[in-house]
């Protein structure tokens, strides 16, 4: 998989793939809206899924809008100056000739491991930060590597990506919920159901409406990882140094200590995820497994 | 009724038609902007040198020729002008400087210099904005090329009034590399 891709292909395969995800997640979206209709009948769905879409709508709007506010008040990350750190703002500085992209915020997360996210709704509101931790351990080449890499979730537009991931699995997940405990209450079902009291059906919308919410988290974690991946092959094509981020990544591995902040809420902003690899299972990872994406840097590397 | 359709594929058209240009001018204008980036790092590299050839003058004065070789490439890219010329200045000045840095590296006392260590970050951020503004320069010249080149939007580059651009090309084959300035 990783022989002989550049960073051009390496960034249309994975872009192609996300479209193919948000495509699987607005049909399992479908899915379960149908499955409602068989199960409750017409009356009861065309209440309760825009009541669904709605509320996770609303949820995850403000999170993404507010992006670059909350997540500093949810990691503690602090805001610098470039008179804070000089030779960062240069590095940051190299980035932004190098993409044609704004400048962005800049904020320090004090914590004892190497790591860095980015985030804001679109490049005008971009930041990106970096824990205390990794400004020390790594070198010139490396830390502008890391920032290509953050810069490359700006130009992608990962914040918004990742929010039309999380609003279509959170509506999913509250669809779902509000139906199974219809189901429990025994309430919701149309009478004049007529057609659809076939018992084959029934069951199948019943499966349908149990295993779409676990679907849907598969899917958005899927959509995570394909964006980490993105944002390697995008960053490779701002710096054309594979070698900087392969070697960044290298230290991320190397190193054993996570961010304190742990919460699952935030893990995917993260460079390297800060949640143990052994308590994730593989699938459910927000990032692809760090070796992979050595290996796939290598491969751009040796083309020289 | 016929009327309505008629004016439907016209505005469509129109629309269309204002796409393409619009497009066109877009990177035109790009291509321009990169260009200028291009310009900025580069004066940056040239207020650099003085206060570099200071520094290195007061360790390693007898590096004559090293010295006025800097210098002199100095003076030619600040007053070069048109891509060809200051991207041929351009190339010089990189060699001349790689030169000058070389020559550092036998002076443990200048290295160790205060002054020096500033300079050499500073010197190694413009090297970088240099290069990748240079890239950057070219990615968008690409865009631009091939748009006039390719359909729809070569049948509108003629009324843009939008030409192809020059590449940015350095003489020198070593500085088309990434410059890592490793002191």
């Amino acid at each position: 998989m990783a022989s002989s891709v550049n960073f051009r292909a390496a960034q249309a395969r994975n872009k192609r793939k996300t479209y193919l995800l948000l495509a699987s997640m607005g049909l399992l979206t479908g899915l379960v809206a149908y499955a409602a209709l068989i199960y409750f009948g017409k009356g009861t769905t065309s209440a309760v899924v825009p009541i669904a879409v709605t509320i996770a709508l609303v949820g995850v709007w403000g999170s993404y809008y507010g992006s670059d506010k909350l997540v500093i008040t949810m990691t503690g990350a602090r805001l610098i100056q470039e008179s804070d750190n000089p030779q960062l703002f240069n590095l940051i500085h190299e980035v932004i000739i190098a993409s044609g992209l704004p400048m962005p915020k800049v904020a320090i997360v004090v914590d004892d491991a190497p790591n860095a996210f980015a985030t804001g709704r679109d490049p005008d509101h971009a930041l990106i930060a970096f824990t205390t931790r990794i400004l020390e351990v790594m070198d010139r080449d490396e830390l502008q590597g890391v920032i290509a890499h953050e810069m490359a979730h700006v130009a992608n537009r990962d914040t918004l990506v990742s929010a039309v991931a999380a609003t279509t699995a959170g509506a999913i997940a509250i669809l779902s919920d509000f139906m199974i405990r219809m189901m429990w209450f025994g309430g919701g079902r149309d009478r004049d159901r007529g057609s659809n009291s076939n018992p084959i059906a029934l069951a199948l919308s019943l499966i349908v409406l149990l295993l779409a919410p676990i679907a849907a988290v598969l899917l958005k974690s899927a959509i995570s990882r394909k964006r980490e991946s993105l944002a390697d092959a995008t960053g490779v094509g701002f710096t054309r140094n594979p070698a900087g981020l392969r070697r960044a990544l290298e230290v991320l591995s190397a190193d054993s200590t996570v961010v304190h902040q742990k919460s699952n809420a935030v893990a995917h902003i993260w460079i390297e995820s800060p949640l143990d690899g052994k308590t994730v299972s593989r699938l459910f990872s927000t990032h692809p497994p760090i070796q992979e994406r050595i290996a796939a840097l290598k491969a751009m590397e040796s083309l020289g | 009724m016929e009327i309505i359709i008629i004016l439907g594929v016209v505005a469509l058209l129109v629309l269309f038609f204002v796409a393409q240009y619009n497009r066109l001018i877009r990177l035109n204008v790009s291509v321009s902007e990169s260009f200028a980036q291009i310009e900025v790092q580069l004066k940056r590299r040239a207020d650099l040198i003085p206060n570099l050839v200071e520094t290195v003058k007061g360790y390693a004065a007898h590096e004559k020729s090293t010295l006025d070789a800097v210098v002199e490439a100095r003076a030619k890219a600040t007053s070069a002008t048109g891509i060809n010329e200051v991207a041929a200045a351009d190339g010089m000045l990189t060699q001349a400087l790689r030169g000058l840095l070389m020559v550092a590296e036998a002076y443990p006392d200048l290295k160790a210099s205060s002054n020096f260590l500033a300079l050499q970050e500073e010197l190694s951020t413009t090297e970088n904005k240099v290069s990748f503004a240079r890239q950057f320069y070219n990615e968008n010249v690409r865009a631009l090329n091939t748009a006039i080149k390719t359909i729809p939007t070569n049948f509108f580059a003629g009324f843009a009034k939008v030409t192809e651009r020059p590449f940015y090309e350095v003489e020198d084959p070593q500085s088309r590399e990434v410059p890592n300035v490793a002191f």
